[in-house]
């Protein structure tokens, strides 16, 4: 009878096990090895050169800019989502006609592809005739160039960034103020907490498993990016991932690419721990 | 004196929600100028309305066949995931103080932290290997595999909290375990199907590294890497450019405006578990 159970399970676990198996597993496996090899990604013969390419990354000119280009992102974007968010948040968490457009208005272009919002912003931000530099002229200043230099690309794509995914992180920090009761507020009242204290004291910290979520989720995207920067700013400016994927397919240097997205999925885990940390010790009980 | 305080509040709010969107305004109402109505005034209505953008930019970047080959990838690996997902997370839900069953879970949970990256570079070995590169299952297998961890995760979950005595039921009417599965259990799972489907098959059908590199430049694009490849051979047609954009996002423009709700909650609680 048990062996039958048994067997039975298996059915339903073994489909999407293999498919596991082989799709996911399997090539995690192949970089781990690959990144220990000078391996080009053709041809048939390759040495296994241990951990050179893991020293070799961090005098590389080339990757030390993509990380650079990959903070600036990470870190305009995730402050945007996680201070400019949880005021809107706040503006918006109430009921009514007015308020739910101005959610479904927010929330819109994180349905977009990156590729289309990253088409219409290279519109909006031209130096010649795009609409921001057409309503700056119009009300009497300079055009500004937004791509007028590395450092400048990088802000002007984390803006857009920020643009397509703010609705995403404000819908979540309207969800978390929902679920903070609303006597907590009245009592705060009666206390003669003023809305700053009361957002101070009773929205902040009941708020922190939401910051917790969000702003693990706005650093790993942050560091994982690829999609704005590739279509924004071709051959111009590179984040850590699009440094690796030209490495890999456009200068076939498979096992040099492998250790530099091993690097950066190490770093993701080791910062989301120590995010996790960190908040965990803000989180309160009530 | 308050309820003013409150409108004038809302007005700003509505005024600044406008202000938000004046991207995708400028997007819709160029695709429908002539380029020198562009240039001249972007951001007016249009002056003389043309639909000929859409005209040019279908025949040209062949928006059909995209849709069609998008359509395909995104549903076909969608049902794949719904299928695997919720039949591994069953038994793992319901065995969940066995060892065995604990690490299985651990074991599949592990691929939500691995960025698609990670996987993709390898993949286009394994994938040549399986003679399975630039075709549709290639992909399809690929987006299976990747997401096969969110998918079980939310299964699992939501399967935890259906109570044992519907099974029970079940068993006792002598049934077996996949007619349980699949008439029991499985319709009760479509609020967490509803949002497997919303969060995975947006990201699909708005994917684009991927899809760029194990499809190939060739054929069978999908409409990211298909409008993506079709704008940079008309860059500054920006009339044409934003007709490509509007055909991209108008099958999930469309939905969205149907169903805001399940939009919104879906892909936060997707997001939020995964």
């Amino acid at each position: 009878m048990k062996k039958k159970l048994e067997l039975e399970n298996l059915t339903f676990i073994m489909p999407g096990f293999l498919i596991y198996l082989v799709f996911m597993f399997v090539p995690i496996a192949l970089c781990l090895f690959y990144s220990l090899t000078n391996w080009d990604g053709i041809s048939s013969s390759y040495k296994i050169i241990g951990l050179r390419n893991f020293s070799r990354i961090f005098s590389d000119v080339s990757f030390l800019e993509s990380v650079k280009v990959t903070i600036i992102v990470t870190l305009t974007t995730s402050i945007i989502y996680n201070t400019l968010g949880i005021a809107t948040a706040a503006l918006l968490n109430y009921a009514g006609r007015a308020y739910n457009f101005c959610k479904s208005a927010v929330f819109l272009p994180a349905i977009l592809s990156p590729v289309v919002v990253s088409f219409i912003w290279a519109y909006m931000t031209q130096t010649d005739g795009g609409i921001i530099n057409h309503i700056i002229t119009a009300v009497g200043m300079g055009p500004i160039d937004f791509f007028a230099s590395k450092d400048a690309i990088a802000f002007t794509v984390s803006g857009v960034i920020a643009w397509a995914a703010f609705g995403f992180f404000t819908t979540v920090y309207i969800a978390a103020l929902k679920t903070i009761p609303n006597e907590l507020y009245e009592s705060a009242k009666i206390d003669g907490a003023g809305i700053f204290k009361q957002f101070r004291n009773v929205t902040l910290p009941l708020l922190t498993p939401g910051i917790t979520v969000n702003t693990i989720l706005s650093v790993t995207w942050g560091l994982k990016q690829y999609d704005f920067i590739k279509v924004m700013a071709p051959n111009t400016v590179q984040t850590v991932t699009v440094n690796a994927i030209e490495r890999a397919f456009d200068y076939n240097m498979m096992g040099y690419s492998s250790s530099i997205v091993l690097v950066l999925f190490v770093s993701i885990v080791v910062i989301s721990l120590i995010q996790i940390f960190i908040m965990k010790k803000f989180e309160v009980e009530y | 004196m308050n309820k003013l305080l409150v409108n004038v509040k809302k007005f700003f709010l509505i005024v600044f929600s406008i202000i938000y969107l004046i991207p995708l305004y400028a997007a819709i109402v160029n695709s429908v100028k002539k380029y020198e109505d562009i240039i001249k005034s972007p951001l007016a209505l249009p002056e003389n309305f043309t639909l000929e953008n859409f005209k040019l930019a279908y025949i040209r970047a062949n928006i059909g066949s995209l849709y069609f080959n998008s359509f395909i990838i995104t549903s076909i690996s969608l049902l794949l995931i719904v299928f695997l997902a919720s039949m591994l997370a069953y038994p793992i839900a319901r065995n969940k103080n066995n060892v065995k069953y604990k690490i299985l879970y651990i074991f599949i949970l592990c691929g939500m932290m691995v960025p698609p990256q990670v996987v993709l570079i390898p993949s286009i070995k394994t994938l040549k290997f399986l003679n399975l590169l630039n075709t549709f299952p290639g992909i399809i297998f690929f987006y299976a595999g990747t997401y096969l961890s969110i998918g079980m995760f939310l299964y699992t979950a939501f399967i935890k909290t259906i109570p044992t005595s519907i099974e029970e039921s079940g068993i006792i009417d002598g049934a077996n375990k996949y007619t349980i599965f699949y008439k029991l259990i499985f319709p009760l799972l479509k609020p967490c199907t509803a949002t497997v489907v919303i969060f995975l098959g947006m990201w699909i059908w708005n994917d684009f590294l991927p899809p760029m590199y194990i499809l190939g430049s060739h054929k069978g694009r999908t409409i990211t890497t298909g409008i993506y490849s079709a704008i940079g051979t008309f860059t500054t047609q920006w009339n044409i450019v934003f007709a490509c954009v509007i055909l991209a996002s108008l099958p999930i423009i469309i939905l969205y405006l149907f169903m805001q709700k399940q939009f919104q909650s879906g892909l936060t609680a997707g997001a939020i578990k995964g």
